[in-house]
């Protein structure tokens, strides 16, 4: 894929600025110890929500890189 | 031959030299006498005889400190021509370049160029930046729920 350095790169760098803002917070919630009293957990829907939001940006992702790879 | 008076302690001295070296001679004759003068008391033959110690004295630490220089003249002259060598390399480089670029202006385009690629990159660049946005969408949502 023929990046446009100031655009692209741009975007990249916020792309993977969040996946680390991501990574740390999953990080954080694996290491913290277990409460006693159930956390008070988002609706069961905003989690699907976002599930499927996770999937859809994959999605994207995937289909990205298949077109920079086919031409 | 040249004919030079020279007056060293107050004495005058006939002495002969090679033509055109009479104002060197003069010039050294100056400079004994400036350090024979600078002799305290003594005999006149004293004087001389310390005024050419001085002398003596002086022209080795002059040796001695153009032995010392000379490594450091050594290494500054080896890094100039390193210097040299490397502009030169430098600019052999910026010529091929330049004959390369002229080339390249010169020929023809040797095949038809690929399929509109740079419509194909705006729009990768913009899919790019909407992911963006949606993974620090994600990113606070999920900051938000932790």
């Amino acid at each position: 894929m023929e990046l446009d350095l100031d655009e692209s790169s741009l975007a990249i760098g916020r792309i993977e600025r969040a996946l680390s803002r991501i990574e740390t917070v999953l990080t954080e919630r694996a290491n913290r110890p277990a409460p006693e009293s159930a956390p008070p957990q988002s609706a069961p829907s905003d989690q699907s929500a976002l599930k499927a939001e996770v999937v859809a940006v994959i999605g994207e992702l995937d289909r990205l890189i298949a077109e920079a790879k086919n031409g | 031959m040249g004919d030079v008076k020279l007056s060293i302690a107050g004495r005058a001295y006939d002495v002969h030299c090679a033509d055109g070296q009479e104002p060197q001679l003069l010039n050294l004759a100056t400079v004994v006498d400036e350090k024979v003068r600078a002799m305290p008391g003594g005999t006149e033959v004293r004087q001389l005889l310390f005024a050419a110690l001085m002398l003596a004295d002086e022209a080795q630490e002059a040796k001695g400190k153009a032995a010392k220089a000379e490594p450091q003249s050594d290494s500054l002259r080896a890094a100039v021509a390193l210097a040299e060598s490397r502009e030169a390399q430098a600019r052999d480089e910026l010529k091929a370049a330049l004959a390369e670029l002229d080339a390249l202006k010169k020929a023809p385009p040797s095949n038809p160029a690929p399929p509109n690629p740079t419509s194909a990159k705006p729009s990768h660049d913009r899919a790019l930046l909407q992911i963006a946005d949606r993974i620090e969408t994600l990113a606070t949502r999920i900051e938000q729920m932790s």
